[in-house]
């Protein structure tokens, strides 16, 4: 054996190498409690079963019972809807203050910055609290300043009240917060776009419009794509903001799933039936987001 | 440079420095109320008439968050936990990456797939699951199923981005250096890592903020008091007997505040750099 | 490791007692054989005050030789916490559990049968403090204490009012919150939406059951009558309050709105003075109690009466010890010591004597006997979970739905807790 070949061979391990405790660490900390919520999902495991180390396998009765309920499916869409208004409010908002900060003096954008790492690096546990505390019923900022404004019927309003409101609240809460990321990254991005081309785009006789669309556009779109795709997956799971600030109340009408799967498993101790729940949600959330992995797939198929 | 309508030109000026006010406010608002309140006595706080600035200041509520039960143990739990957990999410995260944006391997699509997928992982609802695991492996009330698993929360966020970071670094670098003399490794560690920086940082924010906030898995993983963690504290003042506003709002300034400082001091160099990861996706 | 060897001969010992059909010897050594042991208690956050505390530890401490820890729990995330400790080999090995929540964990194997105990020293034990205690005829934990809600009153509203004479009827006290709307600015009770346990006692007052046998299944029985003759004193009450329909009394908390000197009372537990005495110093010479009044002047309303049981966890591994603990911490003594730290009511009546110079306390005692618990079936617990479908209830009575369409309303979801698999 020769010193090239062995090389060789370590070179075409090296990858391998280097990805092993990646992958041992998925394998072991993911994988395997994937596998074991796959097999309480097809148990019977409630507070007895558990307290007693018993094993009552029930085969598909838990998605079965899932899945037949209305409950579930009116869940799921809520999840979409929800999941689709926050990234679309979060991306287009973000984008704008994003393109702000591009346009800002020196002093402004800092300041501005400021308050968008601020928002952003609030702890959500801290955050929710006090947005709770914001929007409380009695004592609430929010209700004193609209019924200063003239909005007199505000003055007791209860945002917590009716589904749509609720979503409302967490809605501000999660695109408040999540705007930051978007806009500082995207402002980051503008940054790296070369002069030249916003230069040769003029030469071309392109106004602020044109050059936006056939510069800046084309240049972000790779960005806006993986954003969106973080977004979606983030905005999804958005456990904490939506179960403290309600409990996905009022009645249970501002669930999402990994709040539904959390409150059906966790909250009424059924935990089996929590476990299929969960890997439900994340076959739905797998089929959200297929079409970015599909680009993935195709994009890293051209590269290298 | 002159413009025939004044008027519109101030205009001009004065709109994005206008609107950029309006948001500065409104993105720091809620974070300046926590504050106010946590300063504020009681009466102040259950007020029909807000109280904008804490005038009658008071560190009351500071003293009931920070002299609870075990306070300094569960800071010292949750910084050990939180910086472990990011350290090795890391460096994991970044010996995958490399070979992930610098090598050519068969399956390196399905392993880019793999850790996009590995991202979905719904934790909370997993708990249970992972609580038998740990139950069962004689591993509870001990910071290191902690560690690992909130590792393991981070980790392809932090890989996938590095990758991008890594793949924006031009390659002709790293070949000169190689020329130069330096193994693989050696370009690695000289040429790169500090070019790395701030993509390391940046990622960094991401896992600091996860593993920092993280209260399903401590709660049942970890009941003795010796071995919790921040959040389980913070969810001290609220009780079914109501809340305590002053104390949950100083514990929750508290809580923020190493994240805030954190994420001052790393931004400026995290963002010059996060969007190269960004972009690449 | 000397811990997991323990441990394992605990686990041998469990089994062992399982295969016996819960005899539980115990395999402690003797009486006098604790030395170097320690017994782990839950106790709920502010449950154990601090002279009752040291007190038990020493003497805790001098009967058995072995040491006492307590361990403070929080309400967040309390049961998912206790029913994963108990499937833990080193479970607490006694611990304060809720009077509703006994039957659930009854039914799990997860409490240790206690029938000696109460045959040793439980005699006496209140009737209605112990029957949530009781499952299948047998006894799995003891009742500690119970508290019920009283009104917590501010004087000088009320005299501002004109309101002299403490009201002794129902009909008195709503005559005195008209008086409080008409003569003065304040809110004559802060009554929000939710205060679910409040209604509670208000059904056990009209004799609602809350809950049918149909077949062999439990159903919601919310549509009774009865049921809704409680929503309308409820409703009663809360159209004197301008206070949230859909919170309960924790959110805001009640007694810091009180603290602020413009609300005539409200319903809660005594200790809840204390913290509108911690918001406002100033409250604390206007505060007063009296006991719900019911619809005549002889039977206060029906309460419902919070009680904490003490139980032992089937998988400690000292059940001899902790039934030590029991003793000493149910003795008259400390049953008293606690009674008048906490103002609780203790678990006999010969101890009440205890609330002497308490007016929290005393207020609380003489509604004892027409108190109740929500219905004890294991299937219980999960009705409360949140979101409970009661406190939906309730909120949509009084946002205008009719009693029988907000029953109505919420059966199925109240069916679908009581049907849950066990």
């Amino acid at each position: 054996m020769t010193v090239q070949s062995a090389r060789a061979r370590t070179t075409a391990l090296a990858p391998y190498l280097l990805l092993l405790p990646a992958l041992a660490a998925t394998l072991l900390l993911l994988g395997w409690p994937l596998v074991k919520n796959g097999l309480l999902s097809f148990q019977n495991l409630n507070m007895r079963q558990l307290i007693q180390h018993l094993t009552e396998w029930n085969g598909l009765d838990n998605y079965a019972e899932v899945l037949s309920s209305p409950d579930f499916w009116r869940v799921t869409v809520r999840s979409v809807l929800f999941t689709g208004a926050n990234v679309v409010l979060i991306m287009i908002l973000g984008t704008l203050v994003g393109l702000l900060l591009a346009r800002l003096g020196k002093r402004m954008r800092l300041t501005l910055l400021i308050g968008l790492v601020l928002a952003w690096a609030m702890p959500p546990i801290a955050a929710v609290t006090v947005y709770k505390w914001l929007f409380a019923q009695r004592f609430g900022v929010v209700n004193w300043v609209l019924d200063r404004l003239g909005f007199h019927s505000m003055a007791d309003h209860n945002w917590l009240a009716t589904q749509f409101s609720t979503f409302a609240v967490v809605t501000l809460l999660i695109v408040w917060q999540s705007i930051p990321f978007v806009a500082i990254n995207l402002y980051a991005a503008t940054t790296t776009i070369p002069k030249e081309l916003y230069e040769a785009a003029a030469l071309d006789g392109a106004g602020a419009w044109k050059s936006f669309t056939s510069v800046t556009v084309p240049f972000l779109r790779p960005f806006l794509y993986a954003t969106t795709f973080l977004e979606i997956i983030w905005v999804f799971k958005a456990f904490t903001q939506v179960f403290a600030i309600n409990e996905g109340g009022p009645n249970r009408l501002t669930e999402i799933l990994p709040v539904y799967a959390y409150i059906e498993g966790f909250g009424n101790q059924h935990f089996g039936m929590g476990s299929a729940i969960a890997l439900l949600t994340i076959v739905i959330l797998l089929a959200l987001t297929a079409y970015y992995l599909r680009i993935v797939l195709k994009q890293e198929e051209d590269e290298l | 440079m002159s413009r025939p309508r004044a008027a519109s030109s101030v205009l001009r000026r004065v709109w994005p420095n206008a609107l950029a006010t309006v948001l500065t406010l409104v993105f720091v608002f809620p974070v300046y109320w926590m504050f106010a309140t946590a300063f504020k006595p009681t009466g102040d706080i259950i007020s029909e008439d807000p109280v904008w600035f804490p005038v009658d200041f008071t560190f009351e509520h500071f003293r009931t968050a920070v002299t609870a039960d075990n306070f300094w143990t569960l800071v010292r739990n949750s910084v050990t936990v939180t910086v472990l957990a990011v350290l090795f999410s890391l460096v994991i995260g970044l010996l995958a990456s490399f070979a992930l944006a610098r090598m050519r391997f068969r399956g390196r699509r399905g392993f880019i797939v793999a850790f996009m997928l590995a991202q979905m992982a719904p934790w909370e609802v997993m708990v249970i699951a992972i609580y038998l695991i740990v139950r069962d492996a004689d591993m509870l009330n001990s910071l290191i199923p902690l560690t690992v698993f909130y590792m393991m929360m981070v980790l392809p966020f932090t890989l996938l981005t590095l990758r991008g970071f890594v793949g924006a670094i031009p390659k002709d670098l790293e070949e000169s250096a190689m020329v130069d003399g330096c193994s693989r490794p050696q370009a690695f560690v000289k040429v790169i890592l500090p070019l790395l920086a701030p993509g390391l940082m940046s990622t960094s924010l991401f896992g600091f903020i996860t593993a920092w906030n993280e209260f399903p898995m401590v709660l049942i993983l970890n009941k003795q008091a010796e071995a919790q963690t921040l959040p389980l504290w913070i969810s001290k003042f609220q009780t079914v007997f109501g809340d305590d506003w002053g104390a949950t709002m100083a514990a929750s300034s508290l809580f923020a505040i190493p994240i805030l400082l954190l994420f001052l001091f790393l931004q400026r160099k995290a963002v010059s750099g996060l969007t190269a990861g960004a972009v690449k996706g | 490791m000397k811990r997991k060897l323990i441990a394992a001969i605990g686990a041998a010992g469990l089994v062992v007692s399982v295969a016996a059909c819960g005899s539980d010897d115990g395999k402690d050594a003797g009486a006098d054989g604790f030395k170097g042991q320690t017994l782990t208690l839950w106790a709920m956050d502010g449950s154990t005050p601090d002279g009752w505390t040291k007190d038990v530890k020493a003497a805790f401490e001098k009967k058995t030789g072995a040491k006492l820890k307590i361990e403070i729990q929080q309400w967040n995330g309390i049961q998912q916490k206790l029913t994963t400790a108990l499937s833990e080999e080193s479970p607490p090995d006694v611990f304060e559990i809720g009077n509703t929540q006994t039957p659930a964990y009854a039914q799990t194997g997860g409490l240790a049968e206690l029938d000696d105990l109460k045959k040793s020293i439980g005699a006496d034990w209140t009737e209605s403090l112990n029957k949530a205690s009781v499952f299948d005829g047998k006894q799995y934990a003891a009742p500690w204490f119970a508290a019920n809600r009283v009104v917590v009153y501010n004087k000088k509203v009320f005299k501002e009012a004109g309101v002299t004479e403490i009201p002794k009827t129902r009909a008195e006290l709503f005559k005195a919150f008209d008086r409080i709307e008409a003569e003065t600015d304040a809110e004559p009770i802060y009554m929000p939406g939710q205060n679910w346990y409040f209604f509670d006692g208000l059904t056990i007052g009209t004799g609602a059951d809350l809950v049918k046998k149909k077949g062999d299944k439990w159903v919601s029985n919310l549509a009774d009558p009865k049921v809704g003759e409680a929503m309308e004193i409820y409703q009663k009450y809360a159209s004197y309050s301008t206070a949230p329909k859909d919170k309960d009394e924790a959110t805001p908390q009640q007694a810091e709105v009180f603290a602020k000197g413009k609300t005539g009372a409200f319903i809660g537990m005594g200790w809840e003075a204390a913290t509108a005495i911690k918001a406002n110093p100033e409250i604390e010479k206007h505060i007063g109690y009296f006991t719900i009044p019911g619809e005549t002047a002889d039977k206060p309303e029906g309460v419902f009466l919070g009680g904490s049981n003490l139980a032992v966890a089937a998988g400690s591994e000292q059940q001899e010890l902790a039934k030590e603990f029991l003793k000493i911490a149910l003795s008259d003594k400390f049953e008293g010591q606690l009674s008048k730290e906490l103002g609780v009511i203790p678990n006999k009546e010969s101890l009440q004597h205890n609330l002497k110079g308490q007016p929290a306390g005393e207020a609380a005692a003489a509604a004892v006997a027409s108190g109740g618990t929500t219905p004890l079936i294991p299937e219980w617990a999960a009705v409360e979970n949140p979101p409970n479908p009661i406190k939906t209830y309730m909120t949509a009575v009084l946002n205008g739905k009719s009693h029988a369409a907000a029953a109505k309303q919420v059966e199925g979801e109240f069916n679908k807790r009581l049907a849950q698999k066990q």
